[in-house]
């Protein structure tokens, strides 16, 4: 169920927005250092144990890496991305990043979703999904531009990180952030944690990383989840879109081709009825049924 | 009791034209034509049951403006679950429909001469080459085989969210909504031309026969093909 206690800035399949506008809030944020990520999992684990989701099977074909799984999967909504890349400059860089839903400010899953309020953004910014509500169509997976919504055939819905909403609301930090042993993971207001970002990747320049950036993409307009990147340049080495956008297929099919389809409904039943006034029923001259009106 | 009599009922000549048209088409029987035997006729409405089944539990799916035909089919997760199989229906049913009616729609030469906007006009002007199906009507068929084959795959496509890449699915997604508003423009004029525009058409795809007069001037070639009458 979606959290009654946050208002809503956005929801899905609504007209209007679905947001009332009345009360304001911070966007709030997740703070993400790669740099001094250890890969510990200890974000996975807390990720399981605070949402209740089973254990993952970790048996099955191997990677020859460190991640847990392959992908998230709909039971596993944190994922260490482990990776490997040759460099020129700093040579063998063993990358690690974790994955998680991303908060988008506008979200393609909310935008590809067709059920009304299956997904929405509350006020400070979470993204999160009403399972109630999701009739498990899958078109969340096709509009968010990181791979992130996962479809359960068990379940016939959609699930994905929540930001741990229902601790947020009620003033503690995700789970994943407080199991954070290094201080790589940061929680809270957006603007706050954007000067943080922004410290550290000066830091990183001085340190020979003269490519490091923080991930914010604002072909979504901004994230939910800032990345602090030592490879800023190179995102996709982290798994990492370089300039995603809500898919232009989802964007042409609701604000293009839904306007188009609604003219083309009223043009065609208008038409008939214009067509009927202009040249009427064309009908035998000499033929009792069809002059004697019956159809 | 004596058997009821209706003066000028073709009863005591042989059988009636409604009572021929359960088995045969394109035959005369005293005014009437059979145009429609009963097996086109079953076939049309199984494919029409299911269009509109796959169209009102698509609606709500495609705009939260139809939302409200969600409730008719007991909500949205059963219009997501229930589209999908009368679309696979409305596809099997429309299979069996172009075989039955194949034949009958294929383009000749006398369509060549098929003018839509003098048709709309509805003018004297007759065209005296019109077979049993006008230029319009073969298209329509062939216009709902070409977009039921579309809208069949891209709906398999979209039905399973986990079995196909992402690029094919938005791909899907744009083509199946073409297809839904081209069908939902044709089956409008469908409709319109089927009943209020050309009264005694209704009748055909109902009881199977039409009047002569009906098919004297709609498809005259197709009349003097059954009547054996000259121009």
């Amino acid at each position: 169920m979606a959290l009654q206690g946050l208002e809503i800035r956005r929801s899905s399949a609504s007209l209007r927005g679905g947001g009332t506008g009345l009360r304001k809030m911070a966007t709030v944020a997740k703070y993400i250092d790669t740099s001094t990520c250890i890969g510990c999992k200890a974000c996975e684990v807390a990720c399981q144990e605070w949402n209740d989701l089973p254990n993952a099977q970790t048996s099955g074909p191997q990677h020859g890496t460190y991640q847990t799984l392959p992908t998230m999967t709909a039971n596993f909504w944190n994922l260490i991305k482990f990776r490997e890349v040759e460099t020129q400059d700093h040579g063998l860089q063993w990358l690690m990043r974790k994955d998680q839903c991303m908060h988008c400010d506008e979200p393609g899953c909310l935008e590809a979703c067709p059920a009304p309020g299956a997904i929405v953004q509350y006020v400070n910014g979470i993204v999160d999904v009403d399972p109630e509500k999701c009739i498990g169509c899958g078109l969340c997976e096709t509009g968010c531009p990181f791979d992130v919504p996962r479809y359960a055939q068990a379940t016939n819905k959609m699930a994905k990180c929540t930001l741990c909403v229902d601790r947020v609301s009620v003033g503690l930090e995700p789970a994943c952030i407080k199991a954070c042993p290094t201080g790589c993971l940061q929680f809270g207001d957006k603007t706050a944690l954007l000067e943080v970002a922004k410290h550290r990747v000066e830091q990183l320049h001085g340190d020979g990383f003269a490519q490091a950036s923080y991930y914010d993409p604002q072909g979504v307009g901004g994230t939910g989840v800032i990345t602090v990147l030592k490879h800023g340049d190179h995102p996709e080495w982290y798994g990492l879109p370089k300039d995603p956008t809500v898919p232009t297929t989802v964007s042409v099919w609701k604000r293009v081709l839904h306007p188009i389809g609604f003219v083309a409904m009223a043009a065609a039943i208008f038409g008939a009825i214009g067509h009927f006034m202009a040249f009427g029923p064309k009908k035998p001259k000499d033929s009792s049924r069809e002059t004697g009106g019956e159809v | 009791m004596s058997e009821l009599r209706i003066p000028g009922s073709t009863r005591a000549a042989g059988p009636t034209a409604i009572q021929v048209a359960r088995g045969r088409e394109d035959v005369v029987i005293g005014d009437e034509i059979v145009r429609h035997r009963l097996a086109s006729r079953v076939i049309h409405w199984v494919v029409a049951v299911f269009f509109f089944g796959a169209l009102f539990t698509g609606m709500p799916i495609w705009s939260p403006v139809f939302g409200w035909m969600a409730y008719f089919f007991g909500g949205l997760s059963v219009c997501r679950w229930l589209h999908a199989w009368l679309g696979v229906a409305f596809a099997a049913a429309a299979a069996v429909m172009a075989v039955l009616w194949l034949k009958e729609m294929v383009f000749d030469k006398s369509d060549r001469k098929f003018n839509v906007v003098d048709y709309l006009r509805f003018s004297d002007r007759e065209d005296p080459d019109v077979g049993k199906y006008n230029a319009g009507q073969k298209f329509f068929f062939w216009l709902v085989m070409v977009t039921g084959v579309v809208i069949l795959l891209t709906g398999i496509v979209l039905w399973w969210p986990t079995y196909f890449n992402q690029t094919l699915r938005s791909i899907s997604i744009l083509l199946h909504d073409i297809c839904f508003i081209g069908f939902f423009a044709a089956i409008v004029g469908h409709i319109y031309l089927g009943t209020a525009a050309e009264p005694g058409t209704f009748h055909s795809m109902t009881r199977g026969t039409v009047t002569r007069a009906w098919a004297k001037l709609h498809h005259p070639r197709w009349y003097r093909e059954v009547t054996g009458e000259r121009r």
